[in-house]
């Protein structure tokens, strides 16, 4: 080893922009990394060689088989290919993400990220463009058949240019939720399949949760875009077809083709990067904090809370002017696909309209546990906290700090919650369509009972308890007595007043059992009138339930703060009682 | 006095409820090579964590050239360069990819500028050779060398390596000793954990032991040596004849016990201050002995550090 060099030969630096992803080193890495010749060669033969079979069979069928115009039949490639470019970009560019943030945590090499002067923003935009830099060669690599096919097709720009703009949001949507999975989960594959399964939900099962009243999920994929613009990317003589079809079905309304916001009217592409643009803020505030502090909350308590409250926002805003037309019914779409009921003679139940009361109520509370576990400080996250506050002279930690406790804002969240879902049901309930229902006063509270019921209960064993026993409270009490009582409810007429009340323990049945027991319908063999006993019983349990989990976590939080070993006091400070920052 | 480099304040680290480190508060000097020693599980890397900015400590201030590492870890690392131990290395990059990364994300110019960085560091730490090979392919010590270039990168004022020597050969670890110690010339501040305990011994100026979390002594080696070491001590004395007599006056010496002859040599264990040590000797040279050896028998590094290890409370 010989002499160093002068420290002088290192210039001043200057933090590098964020927005300048080419200077990036981060990026700069990885394009060296995953773009090396031999393994791209690979990559792109296994790309281009489907991509070429794809154009040219659908092409060619088209142009010399199929009895179509040119222009139709060179429109002809253009969903398929769609289709594999939503493979490389959505599926394996997410895994990578995930997989690729996973190893270099596993690896060590990110805490030396973590050391250079680079801002946060900039390390979460280098790994979020760098990671998947392959899969974004490899999609371009099938543009040229793209752009021929939209050019000969004469495909008009307002079609192709809002469907690949949030084709691309979409992309960078599900990178960063390949990011933020990479971040948390430790485990590499855990995190590869993570990534991919929540890619996979939100195209099998967040479709069907739109459908039953939660429109705004829908606009977290393609699929709206999509399908405003499959008409369009189809042969003339198809999408013709498709137009007629949708028409008919639609009782001579115009294609629905735009979002209704409240009073608003938007494009469904405008919408769509809207509300995927406020999630990416989202994901990158959470990756940023984690940069900026590699022990922190993913989200702090005001924006959890906020994102909450924002949320509840999306879902109303786009639900409610739908109910009117009827087009946020399921039955609706059901009757037109089965061919049982459409036009004038569709109406919808009010059974449908209590199930989409209970599956709001289910995503909500689901909202509020997610958003629990990411601000309720651990065990050890609160010790550190009490030692702190002590060590300073603090009279209690700061109210927004990760150590503090999240109870309070469950309980805003539970209240924001409950609102929403009332404004929901009463919007639905007492609609034009089921007049003289009237949804009742004490609604609100029941679902207020509901909300700070099982969210006040989570809240308290998970931050009483650590993680494990919210989760097996889940399994054993929410999660299988559901499934039993469902069981004996298949099994036997006899049976099923039992399944209503083993079904009634499980807080996730608790939103369905509240809509029937504010809005009840006729259901037989007296299930419609045991609910609402079975409601208000495990309603009373949960109560007494809840309150003794709530003064567990009092006499708790006593103990650590009793545990936490007084240290000397900072002798700059003085011993004197100061408030917090 | 030189200004401190790294000043340490009431640092604690928690996991949990066990401490890892215990209200530890150090000054260490500008350019100075400073050591930590500590067996395992002593609180070495927790320290080095929160100095290096990767962890935020239950409570404490760190300030590192006068930067308070909380309030501005960014101004901080630009200050410092870090070596964890068993510093690990990406597995899909070539050496020089590997340096170019870092010396790009510490915003060093242009690729020229760039390059001849790199170049210099890997020179440094004789590893030129091997520019073009991936990291993966490197041997322990090679990727040890491969980190600490790429923490002399920015040419950090203040440089924290936690066990850089692991790995090396021994040719490579005095190397790096005569590097770190260059780097102290030019006004580098070096902190250094390592378990080796005669290579610290060596190569720093000052050090401190740490044991359960707890800083138990700083100084410079003789000084934390005298700290830590017995009251009690061993001290051999020779004499050219009448051995016989010397014991004989030894033995009714208030502080002097276990005394052992052997063939003109005496070796005996003192528990006086040092004035009465230098009476001691005063005192034998007065009974017209002729003395050839005064000597106390230091105890090794190891040896106190073994024994500090074992007894849990501070000094």
């Amino acid at each position: 080893m010989t002499a160093p060099a002068s420290p002088s030969a290192v210039e001043a630096v200057h933090p590098l922009p964020a927005w300048k992803i080419w200077a990036n080193p981060i990026w700069r890495r990885y394009v060296r990394a995953r773009l090396r010749a031999k393994h791209l060669t690979i990559w792109l033969i296994l790309t281009l060689v489907p991509a070429s079979f794809l154009f040219f069979i659908i092409r060619t069928t088209a142009v010399y088989r199929a009895d179509l115009v040119l222009s139709d039949a060179e429109r002809s490639p253009l969903v398929p290919l769609l289709v594999m470019q939503s493979i490389i970009l959505f599926v394996l560019g997410t895994g990578q993400v995930a997989g690729g943030m996973t190893g270099e945590a596993d690896e060590g090499v990110l805490d030396y990220q973590r050391l250079t002067p680079m801002t946060p923003l900039a390390k979460v935009l280098g790994y979020l463009f760098g990671l998947p830099v392959r899969e974004y060669v490899m999609f371009l690599a099938t543009l040229p058949y793209t752009i021929w096919a939209l050019w000969r097709g004469e495909v008009p720009a307002a079609t192709w240019l809002p469907l690949y703009l949030v084709f691309l949001s979409s992309a960078v949507l599900y990178h960063l939720t390949g990011l933020v999975a990479g971040t948390v989960v430790k485990n590499r594959r855990w995190a590869f399949l993570l990534s991919i399964g929540i890619v996979f939900l939100l195209y099998t099962v967040i479709p069907q949760v739109s459908r039953f009243g939660l429109v705004f999920f829908k606009y977290f994929t393609l699929s709206p875009v999509f399908q405003e613009s499959f008409a369009n990317l189809m042969p003339e003589t198809a999408s013709r077809a498709l137009r007629a079809a949708r028409a008919l079905t639609q009782n001579g309304a115009p294609l629905a083709t735009e979002v209704r916001f409240f009073g608003l009217h938007f494009s469904e592409w405008i919408f769509t990067l809207f509300t995927q643009g406020a999630l990416i803020l989202t994901f990158v505030v959470m990756l940023w904090r984690r940069w900026r502090r590699a022990e922190s909350h993913l989200l702090g308590k005001i924006w959890a809370v906020g994102l909450f409250a924002w949320t509840q926002i999306l879902l109303l805003g786009n639900a409610l002017p739908l109910i009117e037309p009827g087009l946020l019914f399921p039955s609706r779409e059901i009757g037109r696909r089965l061919r049982v009921s459409a036009g004038a003679n569709w109406k919808p139940q009010i059974e449908e309209a209590v199930g989409m009361i209970g599956l709001y109520g289910l995503v909500t509370l689901c909202l509020i546990a997610v958003l629990t576990m990411i601000i309720t400080a651990t065990e050890d996250e609160q010790l550190r906290g009490v030692r702190r506050m002590r060590k300073l002279g603090w009279a209690h930690l700061p109210r927004f700090s990760d150590a503090a406790g999240s109870f309070w804002f469950v309980v805003i969240m539970a209240l924001i919650g409950a609102l929403g879902w009332t404004l929901f049901a009463r919007g639905l309930v007492e609609s034009a369509w089921f007049a003289g229902t009237v949804f009742p006063a004490h609604g609100g509270w029941t679902f207020a009972l509901v909300l700070l019921g099982s969210g006040l209960g989570f809240q308290a064993m998970l931050e009483a308890r650590g993680g494990k026993w919210p989760f097996l409270f889940g399994i054993f009490v929410g999660v299988v007595p559901a499934m039993v009582g469902a069981v004996l409810a298949a099994a036997q007429n006899p049976f099923l007043k039992a399944a209503v009340w083993l079904a009634g323990v499980s807080p996730f049945a608790a939103p369905f059992f509240a809509a029937q027991t504010l809005i009840p319908v006729p259901i037989p063999l007296d299930v419609g009138k045991t609910i609402p006993q079975a409601f208000w019983f495990w309603q009373s349990v949960n109560v007494f339930v809840v309150a003794g989990l709530i003064l567990q976590l009092w006499r708790v939080r006593r103990q650590r703060a009793l545990s936490a070993v007084e240290p000397p006091t900072l002798s700059a400070l003085g011993s004197s009682v100061v408030a917090p920052p | 006095m030189p200004a401190a480099a790294i000043e340490i304040r009431d640092l604690r680290v928690d996991y949990g409820n066990f401490v890892a480190v215990s209200d530890v508060t150090l000054s260490v000097p500008a350019g100075e090579i400073f050591g930590l020693v500590g067996p395992n599980g002593a609180g070495k890397t927790s320290t080095f964590r929160v100095l290096a900015t990767l962890m935020e400590p239950t409570y404490g201030e760190v300030r590192l050239g006068g930067i308070d590492i909380f309030e501005d870890p960014e101004g901080a690392r630009r200050l410092m360069g870090y070596m964890p131990d068993l510093a690990p290395v990406p597995s899909d990059l070539k050496v020089s990819e590997f340096l170019d990364l870092f010396a790009d994300a510490h915003g060093i110019g242009s690729a020229a500028a760039r390059r001849a960085r790199v170049d210099a560091c890997l020179e440094q730490v004789a590893l030129t050779d091997r520019k073009e090979a991936f990291c993966k392919t490197l041997s322990r010590g090679q990727t040890q060398r491969l980190v600490l270039a790429k923490t002399l990168l920015h040419a950090p004022k203040v440089m924290i390596l936690d066990e850089p020597a692991s790995g090396m050969d021994p040719l490579s670890r005095r190397n790096l000793r005569l590097a770190l110690r260059r780097l102290a010339d030019a006004g580098t501040t070096v902190f250094v954990s390592s378990h080796i305990l005669s290579e610290l011994a060596e190569m720093c100026s000052s050090i401190c032991v740490m044991n359960r979390g707890h800083l138990l002594a700083a100084g410079t080696v003789d000084e934390v040596r005298r700290l830590l070491g017995r009251a009690e001590r061993t001290l051999t004395v020779a004499v050219l004849e009448r051995a016989d007599a010397a014991a004989d006056w030894l033995r009714i010496q208030p502080a002097v016990s276990e005394l052992k002859l052997a063939s003109e040599r005496l070796s005996f264990t003192f528990s006086g201050t040092h004035e009465e040590q230098a009476a001691l000797l005063t005192g034998l040279i007065g009974q017209s002995l002729r003395v050839t050896v005064f000597e106390e028998q230091k105890s090794t590094f190891e040896e106190i550090l073994i024994e500090v290890s074992e007894n849990n409370s501070p000094a």
